[in-house]
Order: structure tokens, then C-alpha cells, then sequence
């Protein structure tokens, strides 16, 4: 068994991982070679993105007359740069709501099913029950169900379910006996339980994290699962039950995975145009970006130039998550995967 | 399987052994039957019943849709946590020995409640649906799978999807383990280098379709210049502009090249953070007694990230099973590049066959059982080794 | 002991599910939408909707996007929105429409109405029940015949009932040229498919190439082959043998319409009359394809492709916009054997909701004064499929003069629907694309093939 006590890695991880990175292996040569692997990877990476970037600054005649990458030897002809594209995707109708709408159902739609698997995540590493493995394994065949496959089903619930709770009656009737100042009839309780979730916010955050657990559950099990089984043991015998054990020891040392979860999560949800535009069509005024941004699009295609400064617009918010998540990435990595 | 429905005692009450102090009867047995679906069911119920009665809620009011985005916000986030937090309490409430096998059921119950509902459902629905005609009215045997097993773009579909799940994976799992072993070793242009790699991540698909078409972008020789990074390149040596989207065979390729640009940044972040988990004194002492930095590397960082290595290339597996958007946009399937997806979705809403479509979906899920079976082994072996 | 305490625990969670509800209920349950306007959405549910209340919305989704889908809602608003306090229509257009709304109605959340680009899925979603009849609606069959002509009213027709009310028509018969070239050279817009040969004839041994042809569309590659081969047959075979042929009762391989797949390829398989060769042709993208026939000296003559063409010409939509009639203009594809015709394309309203709201915005919608509105537009290249909707009502002279041709040929009975779109998907968008590619691709040596494998996939 290789692992080592989390405690002890936990506080030398800082210290003695920088000087064996640099010091005595790493020798000025090898990280030069490093380094230029490196760029040379990131440059192939960028190559793409940043004609897409250049694209997004010129006016249609110059896109479709030049390669982008020809305005280096032709830079100061400013003649083909505009910014007229960002000006009318920002300017284009409905884009402020859109915006606001997009983050509406991109948070809670990053942190339910985050929350939810974390929780499942850890029922799956540290409990015992029955079906456990079986559960686990639905989890992980349940990735590869394509969300297109569930989308009429869905509708379907969403819109005309109604649970029959008339079974209910008498039980109700005895609740309304104990306490005749609540008013509310049967049907009350049935019009209560109907599910409507077509073209609202709600549908969506629920078909999100129902999309999502599976890979949220799969990625944190791994994680969680691989945290030193002492450092559990530790925490029981020092009387923490199941609920402090959790909050107070195993999310604190997840956040790294819990944070690169959300990253792509939130992207996911993000940038998402198919479940957006089946669970809110039928409410004209929840567009969400993509959907706003794909509107810009011509029947034919012939305003596609607009999409290129859209993609840079809508490419910010995700990048500014990442950023501010990274930091999770480099520091109080621990136990995580000390286990072969 | 172990844990069959007759056995009394689950298997690992010994590490339970702190809180177990009685064994539940036969009433208790029940007790915990009711209280475990309760538990299953309380949060899911629970955080509709909150969310709708505040959205009703705030529908209501004459509100900014600013502040009412807020407040969903907090219900959404802080409201399922607090969920959580209720119900544990309440089971704590309960007698011990049935509330501790009553919680692991509060805690995975809700998450198998809204895959069952948001995902199992509807895989059972489309197998079902499978057996029928295109407008699912009759059932009609397995005509539909008759139809993918001769059908030749299905058939090329198949094999296409086969490359995808093999090639696509390894690349991106290569690229990405490489890259982060490498950009490790960097002190300060560490986090830059990796949201590069990450950025494609972050383009929306139709920014994303965009991008590629101008590297592949073709135009016939002598009507203009070449806006297609790949062509002017191709053509700058003396060659002929190239279709490439159409070239046979290549074009598969091609299309894989787009996934494996957009895909690494999610290998490559899991795989990072793994790596930074791997004690220092390891590496220090495995390099004290000479190990060079490949052997550091392949007997060391490897075994100790392996199981984020599996879970890693069994996610990108999925995601190549399931490869959709890039082809549709692309290339629609043409040009011998259907994909299994491309077919399902092409057979259910182009052509509005939904019983052809379907039988291609269930061959889909059928695919993923190998999968399922290594990481059942996997799984094992982890809990073993506790 | 410990299970009568769990079992007052459970009645307490029962409670506390209870007063869950009787909450849900007294802060106002019965909103409709979130965020919606919240006072006239009392009770509205999901789908199906009750046909006695009016919901004060009416929901149109297609697939017009950009200029169009603005353009749309413009009118929606000036003709419609403003002219009644009874009902908002929103229109909602979206790239993926023809996929995305098969979902919605599966999923029993369709919209209002729906602007298919396509009379076949009209059909099919009458088949499954799935529509509202317009005789049911309360429409005339006989006054809608007389405002839209009958071919394109019985497009719409499935078991004795209509389904459909023509909208947004495009023409597609147009040959684009280059008009400075051609008052070059000297050459004169042929009227023939003879003098058409002819010409290009000429052009080459001018040392001009005559053709750009661009078939190339992404995932659609594939489609404007398509539209040759029906402006053809719709010419040589004549209209009986072109209907015969739509709807799978004339296979590909018979020899009428294997005629044209011939004489198509007489223009493409000619050495020196197609820019860049036919093996080019499948990846030269349709938007792109025009291009060199407006650079100096234009590297090719003429250019076949429906009216809304010119929103790609070179600077579209800017300020060094090609001016119509001076730099470019078009003349009506050629007459094949003395007969004439007009190929068009266009979508058809089909209705989900039977209301008389809905009732009244088709009726506002398709009224003569927005749909001659449409044509002021700019950027708008479509054409109103009512007959009293005249060349006057354009303010582009090039949509003026086609919808003057189309109009023409609807009154004298040789205007045709796109022939792939009134064929199964499983044809018209697929295999009759995929076969063009092959037959551009490979040469003209394979075609009994390529015909076969079509007619195949039409399960003849």
C-alpha cells in the first residue's frame, strides 16, 4: 500500500514539490525543451481559435476575399478591421434578457447536480448498501445515453403529467380533521402536485442536472473514492458522524475535483442550444445566448461573419469561470489519487 | 453479485462496527424498506415542490427578470444543500441502526431518482419504441434492426463510429496526459499554457464550426485565394487545393482532428489535477535511488494517476460513442462520414423514422456494455484494495 | 418502541409534504409561464391548449433567421400585433427548425403554427393527426384557391382535407449573368435549352469559361444539383410526367427523367464549361459559387440559383453592393422542347392550434396589404404566393421581375414545387443529394447506378 497519511502530505506538499521540480532533475537544457513542447502545443491549439479572433475583426468583403492570417503582412491596412460585427451582435435585439437568462439557468444548473453528486459520490465511496455496485454501475451505462433520445420523453412528462393523488383523499381528510384551519380541498393537493415545466427555468435546471450527474457522479466517486481510507477512519473514531465527516473533511478536500466538475458543467450549460431551445420555446421570452446568437445566423447563412464575434462574446463569461476556478487546481492538492 | 436480496446483513458492517448496535428484526427490516424510500424520494420531491412553489411565487410579483434570476439563483443553489441537511437530520432522529442503513439511500437515492427519471426512462422507452414502425403505432419485431445491419450508410456508420472510439480517446488521453506532465514542470506560464489547451473547450459549437471551417475551407484552383489555413498551406508547396471534408477515408480524420482539439482540455484538466496529487516524496525518493525522469514518469506519476487515466478514457470513449455535432455540421454524414449519433438523429428527425432511429440508439447503448464491465472490474479491485 | 417513534417520523414527513402543497397553492399555484404576463395565462397548460380560451399568445416558429426572421416579426408586429388588443405573435426562427420541431411535437409542445419549408411534412403531420384542417378552421377552400392559386392550395391536401396556407415563395428558375460580360462579348440571353448550348458553346470558343456551378452545403451538399434536374424535367419531361415523378409513381431510372440527369450533364461534363471541372463541383460551395463570375476579367458567364443568390454576391449588403440590372440580372432558365415552367420553392403555415386567434393572425398575416409589404423589405428576396400581389409591390426590380414569372407561370398551370421537398426525406434529403454528389463526382459513365440507388431509397 503506497498511500501515505493525507496529514503529512498535506503539509509538505508545498514545500517539497517546488525544489524537486526545479532543483538537481530539471536542468536548464530539459526545460527548455519543455518549454518549446509546450508552446509548440499551445500554438497548434491556438492556431484556430485566434484565426476565428482575427475573422471576428473584418468586415465580410475582406473574409471571404483573403485568408485572416494574411492581414500579419497587411496589418496597418485599416480599411479591412471593424468591429462592426461585435457592434451588432451587442446591439441585436433580445440580447441583454438573453444574457440574463443564460446565467439564470447556468448557475443552479451547475450546483444541483454538483451538489447531488457529491453527496451520491461519497454514499458510493464510504457507505455500505445494498445495490450499491449495481447503482453504480447504472450510473456509468446512463453516460451513454444520448440526450436527443430523451427529449420527447421529457416533453411528454413536462407537459401533461398529472399525478392521480385521489388515493391521498382520506389521509388528507384526516390532516384537515386535525386542523380544520387549513382550507384546501383534494383537487387543491392535485393541481399542487401537476407537473408544468414546459418553458420554464425549472424544466431546464432539472433536465441539466439530470444530464449532468452521471459524468458528476462517475468523476467524483473517483475522486472521493481514492481518498486514503485512514483519513476517514480517523475522522470516525474521533466521533464524526457520516454528515461532519462529509462537510467538514471530504469537501474541503475535493474542491479541486469539484471545482474542474463545475468548470465543464457550467461550459456545458453554457453553451448548450438543444435542451435550452426544446424546454423553453414555448416561452418566446427565454432565450438564452446561443439561441439569441443563433437567430443572427441568416435562413441561408449569409450573416455567419456575425457568429464569429458572437463566439468571442459568449466565450467570455467561460474563460473568466475558468480563470477564477484554476486556482482550486494548483493548491491543497492531496490525497487525491494517491492510490494506484 | 454479493449483495443479493436474501442476505440479511450487508457486507460491510465491520467497518460500520462504531454505530451498529443491534440488529433491525423483521419490523425493522420493513422500517428500513419504508424509511429508504422515503429518504430516496424526500430531496428530489422536496426541491421541485420548493422550486415551483417559488417560481409560482415569483411569477406572480411584478419583479425585474434580473431579480428574479437572482432569487432562482439562491433557491437552486443554497435550497438542494439545505435539502440535504434537513433530511439528514431527520434521519438522525430515527433509531440507530435503522437510520444508518436508511442514509446511505438518502444520499445516491436522489441522484438514481433523477437518472431514472431524466435518463433510464427514456433509454427503456427508446428501446421499446425500437420494436416499432416509424410512427410508432405497431410493433414489428426486429425489422428496424434487420434495416441497420444492411443498410450501407448505417453499416459504414458502425465502422466509422469504431474508429472514432478507438482513435479519438488515445489522442486526446496522449495529448492531454503529455501536456500536463509537461506544463507541470513549468513554474509561472503553467496556468497559461493550460487554458489554451482548455480554451477550445469554452467556444460554443457554432463558434467552434466556424473556427474549423477555416482550416478546411476549399476553393476551387484559380477562383481566389485560399481562406482555408490547411489549403493555403497545401497550396503554398504546389499542390492542388483539396476538398478535404470530401477526401474518402481522410475525412474521418479530419472530423476527428475537431474532437480531439475541442476535447483535450477536459483530459487535460482532470489529468492535471491528478498529477499534482501525486506526493512529491515519491517522485523525490524514486529519483534519489536514479530513476531518469521517462522512468519517473511511466513507474510512478502513471500507476499512481491511473485510475483518473481510466476514468478519463472511459468518459472520452462515451463522448466518441456519442460523437454528434461535428459531423452533423460538418459534413451532415456524407461523403462516408456517418457516424452511429448522426444516423439516430438523421433517421428519427430528417427522415421521421423514429423506430429506425431507435434501433440505432439501442445499439448504442448496447455498445457501451464492455465499458461498463471494465469499469465494474476496476471498481472491484478499488474496493479490495481498501 | 424505535418503530412507532419511525413511524411518527413518517407521518410527520407526510405532514410536511401536505403543507408543502397547501403552500404551493396559496401563493398562487395557477401562474403560467415564469416571467410570462402572468394575468391572462390563468391555467394555460402545456400542450393541446383549450380551444375556447384565448391564450393572447400566438407562437410561430420556422426556419427564416436573420434579415428574415426580423423581417417577419415586423410585420407580425405592423399588421397583426398592432392592429388588435386581443393577442401578441411572436415568431421564433431557428437553423435547425425542420429537426427541432419535429421534437416539439413529439413531445406535444408544438408551436401554433409552423412554417415548413416543406409541404411533404405538412402531409405527414396531417397523416398522424398531429394538424388542424383548414376546412375546420372555418376556411374556404374555393376563395383560398382563388388567392393562391390551386396547385399550391393542393399541395397542402391529405384525405379530402387541406392542411397548409402557402407563405414566403422563392423563385428558382433564375440563370444569373454577368451583364458588362455580356454586353462584352455580345452575347444575347438564350431562350432555348438549344441556343443555351449554343452560347455556352460560343463562350468557349471565345476562351470564356460559361459556368459556375457550386453544389457544395455543408451537411445539405448536394441540393442545388437538385434544383437542375427538376428545372429540367419539369421543361422536357412536361408537368404530368414532373408530378408523376414526385410522388414515386415515375422512378429515376425511367427513361424521362433519366433524360435529364443526361442533359445536365451535358453542361457539366462538357470540357471547358464548368469553372473548375465537375469533380469540383460537390465541394464548391453554393454561397461561394457566384463569386468568379464578378471578378475582372469574370472567370465565368453565367450562374443557375434561386433569387436569394444575391444576398451573397460580393458586398452584399454594404456599400459596394452590386447594383441589379446594371452589374448582374438574370433571365428565366430556357424552354426545353417548347415547354416552359417555373420551379419555386417556398414554406406552408400548418396549424396546431385551432383558435380564433390563431384564425386571426393568418387572416391578418395573408392579407394582400402586409404580404405586398413584405417585398419593401431590403435584404428580403422572397415572394408573396398570393396572386394579387404584383410586380409593383417590389421595390427590387429583380424579385419584381420574378415574381412577375412566377405569377405568370402559376396562372398558366406550369409553376412546380421543388421536387425534393415533396419527396420523402428519406429521398429528397437524403439520397437524391448523396447520388448527385456521386453522379458530379465520378463522371457520367456510372449514372444507371446512381439512379438506381435512388430509386432504391424510394422503395421502387
Amino acid at each position: 500500500m503506497s498511500a501515505t497519511t493525507p496529514t503529512t502530505t498535506e503539509a509538505e506538499t508545498p514545500t517539497k514539490l517546488k525544489p524537486s521540480k526545479e532543483g538537481g532533475v530539471s536542468n536548464p537544457a530539459t526545460l527548455w525543451v519543455i518549454r518549446i513542447i509546450v508552446l509548440a502545443i499551445v500554438l497548434i491549439w491556438l492556431v484556430p481559435a485566434i484565426g476565428l479572433l482575427i475573422t471576428s475583426l473584418r468586415d465580410q468583403a475582406a473574409i471571404t476575399s483573403s485568408g485572416w492570417w494574411t492581414v500579419f503582412t497587411s496589418i496597418g491596412d485599416f480599411s479591412q478591421w471593424t468591429l462592426d460585427n461585435y457592434n451588432q451582435v451587442l446591439t441585436s435585439q433580445g440580447f441583454d434578457s438573453a444574457f440574463i437568462n443564460t446565467m439564470v439557468v447556468a448557475v443552479p444548473a451547475t450546483i444541483m447536480p454538483i451538489t447531488i453528486a457529491t453527496f451520491a459520490a461519497y454514499a458510493f465511496s464510504w457507505m455500505e448498501f445494498r445495490g450499491r455496485t449495481a447503482m453504480f454501475i447504472t450510473i456509468i451505462g446512463l453516460m451513454a445515453v444520448p440526450l436527443q433520445v430523451a427529449l420527447i420523453p421529457l416533453l411528454k412528462l413536462y407537459g401533461g403529467f398529472d399525478f392521480d393523488v385521489s388515493f391521498l383523499a382520506p389521509v388528507y381528510q384526516f390532516f384537515i380533521n386535525l386542523n380544520p384551519n387549513v382550507d384546501v380541498s383534494i383537487e387543491t393537493v392535485r393541481t399542487g402536485l401537476t407537473i408544468d415545466l414546459n418553458g420554464k427555468f425549472l424544466g431546464l435546471w432539472l433536465a441539466h442536472t439530470g444530464f449532468g450527474l452521471p459524468l458528476a457522479i462517475y468523476l467524483l466517486r473517483n475522486y472521493i473514492g481514492s481518498l486514503p481510507s485512514e483519513l476517514i477512519e480517523s475522522a470516525r473514531i474521533d466521533g464524526a458522524d457520516h454528515f461532519a465527516t462529509f462537510t467538514r473533511l471530504i469537501l474541503p478536500l475535493s474542491v479541486p475535483a469539484l471545482a474542474s466538475f463545475a468548470i465543464f458543467q457550467f461550459l456545458w450549460v453554457f453553451n448548450d442550444y438543444l435542451v435550452a431551445l426544446v424546454f423553453l420555446s414555448t416561452n418566446p421570452g427565454n432565450d438564452v445566448l446561443t439561441i439569441a446568437l443563433n437567430k443572427l445566423n441568416g435562413s441561408n447563412g449569409e450573416s455567419w461573419y456575425l457568429l464569429t464575434a458572437g463566439a468571442f462574446i459568449s466565450m467570455i463569461v467561460p474563460m473568466i469561470v475558468f480563470f477564477s476556478l484554476q486556482r482550486f487546481f494548483v493548491r491543497g492538492m492531496t490525497a487525491g489519487a494517491v492510490k494506484g | 453479485m454479493s449483495d443479493t436480496l436474501t442476505q440479511p446483513d450487508l457486507e460491510g458492517d465491520e467497518s460500520e462496527v462504531v454505530y451498529v448496535d443491534d440488529s433491525p428484526g423483521f419490523g425493522g427490516t420493513l422500517a428500513i424498506i419504508f424509511f429508504a424510500v422515503l429518504a430516496t424520494l424526500a430531496v428530489p420531491l422536496l426541491t421541485y415542490l420548493m422550486l415551483n412553489a417559488g417560481f409560482n411565487f415569483l411569477a406572480d410579483k411584478d419583479l425585474p427578470p434580473w431579480a428574479i434570476g437572482l432569487a432562482a439563483i439562491l433557491v437552486g443553489t443554497v435550497g438542494t444543500f439545505a435539502l440535504f441537511t434537513i433530511v439528514d437530520y431527520a434521519i438522525k432522529l430515527l433509531p440507530h441502526n435503522i437510520g444508518e442503513r436508511v442514509r446511505p439511500y438518502a444520499w445516491a437515492g436522489p441522484a438514481m431518482v433523477i437518472v431514472g427519471i431524466f435518463l433510464l426512462y427514456p433509454a427503456i422507452d427508446t428501446v421499446r419504441i425500437s420494436f416499432m414502425n416509424a410512427t410508432s403505432t405497431e410493433y414489428i419485431g426486429f425489422e428496424n434492426y434487420v434495416y441497420v445491419f444492411t443498410d450501407p450508410a448505417s453499416l459504414r456508420s458502425l465502422r466509422n463510429t469504431l474508429g472514432w472510439v478507438f482513435i479519438v480517446p488515445i489522442v486526446c488521453v496522449g495529448i492531454g496526459l503529455g501536456f500536463a506532465v509537461l506544463a507541470d514542470r513549468l513554474q509561472r506560464t503553467e496556468s497559461f499554457a493550460k487554458s489554451m489547451i482548455f480554451l477550445p473547450m469554452a467556444i460554443s459549437f457554432i463558434g467552434a464550426g466556424i473556427v474549423w471551417r477555416f482550416v478546411y475551407s476549399f476553393r476551387i484552383e484559380g477562383t481566389g485565394e485560399q481562406i482555408g489555413v490547411l489549403n493555403a498551406m497545401w497550396t503554398s508547396l504546389g499542390n492542388a487545393p483539396v476538398d478535404w471534408l470530401r477526401l474518402a477515408g481522410w475525412n474521418n480524420i479530419f472530423l476527428m482532428i475537431v474532437m480531439v482539439w475541442l476535447q483535450t482540455g477536459f483530459a487535460m484538466v482532470i489529468l492535471s489535477a491528478a498529477i499534482k496529487g501525486v506526493p512529491g516524496d515519491i517522485l523525490e525518493a524514486a529519483r534519489i535511488d536514479g530513476a531518469t525522469e521517462i522512468q519517473v514518469f511511466w513507474r510512478v506519476v502513471v500507476p499512481s494517476i491511473m485510475s483518473s487515466i481510466v476514468v478519463v478514457y472511459t468518459t472520452m470513449m462515451i463522448q466518441a460513442l456519442k460523437v454528434f455535432d461535428i459531423v452533423w455540421v460538418m459534413t451532415g454524414g456524407q461523403a462516408g462520414t456517418e457516424v452511429i449519433a448522426e444516423r439516430m438523429i438523421r433517421q428519427m428527425f430528417t427522415f421521421r423514422d423514429f423506430g429506425r432511429g431507435a434501433a440505432v440508439a439501442t445499439f448504442m447503448f448496447l455498445a457501451i456494455v464492455p465499458i461498463m464491465i471494465l469499469n465494474i472490474r476496476r471498481f472491484r479491485e478499488e474496493e479490495a484494495q481498501r | 418502541m424505535r418503530i412507532s417513534r419511525a413511524i411518527a417520523l413518517g407521518a410527520v414527513s407526510a405532514m410536511l409534504l401536505a403543507g408543502c402543497t397547501t403552500n404551493v397553492y396559496e401563493e398562487g399555484a395557477f401562474a403560467g409561464g415564469g416571467g410570462g404576463d402572468a394575468a391572462d395565462a390563468a391555467g394555460g397548460g402545456g400542450g393541446g391548449g383549450n380551444e375556447a380560451d384565448n391564450t393572447g399568445q400566438v407562437l410561430v416558429s420556422g426556419a427564416n433567421t436573420g434579415v428574415e426572421g426580423a423581417a417577419l416579426q415586423e410585420i407580425y408586429d405592423t399588421y397583426v400585433n398592432e392592429a388588435q388588443d386581443d393577442f401578441t405573435v411572436t415568431y421564433s426562427g431557428s437553423d435547425g427548425f425542420e429537426q427541432e420541431v419535429i421534437l416539439q411535437i413529439e413531445g406535444g409542445t408544438p408551436p401554433d403554427v409552423a412554417s415548413f419549408p416543406q409541404p411533404g411534412a405538412v402531409i405527414e403531420q396531417a397523416e398522424q393527426g398531429n394538424l388542424v384542417a383548414l376546412e375546420d378552421l372555418g376556411y374556404d377552400i374555393e376563395e383560398l384557391n382563388s388567392r393562391f392559386g390551386e396547385y399550391l392550395v393542393s399541395l397542402g391536401e391529405y384525405d379530402g382535407k387541406h392542411y397548409g396556407i402557402p407563405d414566403l415563395v422563392n423563385f428558382k428558375s433564375a440563370v444569373w449573368y454577368n451583364v458588362p460580360a455580356f454586353e462584352e462579348g455580345g452575347y444575347e440571353t438564350p431562350e432555348t435549352w438549344d441556343e443555351l448550348i449554343a452560347l455556352s458553346d460560343q463562350m468557349v470558343a471565345d476562351g470564356l469559361t460559361p459556368w459556375c456551378l457550386g453544389t457544395g452545403s455543408d451537411a445539405a451538399t448536394g441540393w442545388p444539383g437538385t434544383d437542375w434536374i427538376e428545372d429540367i424535367t419539369l421543361r422536357q419531361a412536361g408537368v404530368d410526367d414532373y408530378d408523376a415523378w414526385v410522388n414515386g409513381e415515375l422512378p429515376f431510372s425511367s427513361d424521362s427523367i433519366k433524360r435529364s440527369w443526361e442533359l445536365f450533364g451535358d453542361i457539366i461534363f462538357t470540357d471547358g464549361y464548368v469553372l473548375g471541372g465537375a469533380n469540383n463541383i460537390s465541394g464548391n460551395d453554393f454561397r461561394d459559387a457566384p463569386d468568379p463570375m464578378f471578378q475582372d476579367p469574370p472567370q465565368c458567364m453565367m450562374h443557375r440559383q434561386a433569387t436569394f443568390i444575391t444576398n451573397f454576391f460580393p458586398g452584399a449588403g454594404s456599400d459596394d453592393e452590386l447594383t441589379a440590372g446594371e452589374d448582374y440580372d438574370f433571365f428565366p432558365f430556357p424552354d426545353i422542347d417548347g415547354n416552359s415552367g417555373a420551379l419555386m420553392a417556398g414554406q406552408m403555415l400548418a396549424i396546431f392550434r385551432n383558435a380564433p386567434e390563431v384564425k386571426e393572425y393568418l387572416d391578418l398575416y395573408t392579407a394582400q396589404e402586409p404580404q405586398c409589404a413584405l417585398g419593401t423589405i431590403a435584404g428580403i428576396s422572397f415572394i408573396s404566393p398570393r396572386l394579387d400581389v404584383g410586380e409593383d409591390c417590389y421595390d427590387n426590380i429583380i424579385i419584381a421581375q420574378a415574381a412577375g414569372t412566377l405569377n405568370e407561370a402559376l396562372n398558366s398551370g406550369v409553376a412546380r414545387f421543388d421536387g425534393s421537398d415533396l419527396m420523402p426525406p428519406e429521398v429528397g434529403s437524403g439520397e437524391f443529394w448523396n447520388s448527385m454528389n456521386n453522379y458530379t463526382d465520378s463522371g457520367p459513365d456510372n449514372l444507371d447506378d446512381v439512379l438506381a440507388s435512388i430509386d432504391a431509397a424510394f422503395g421502387n
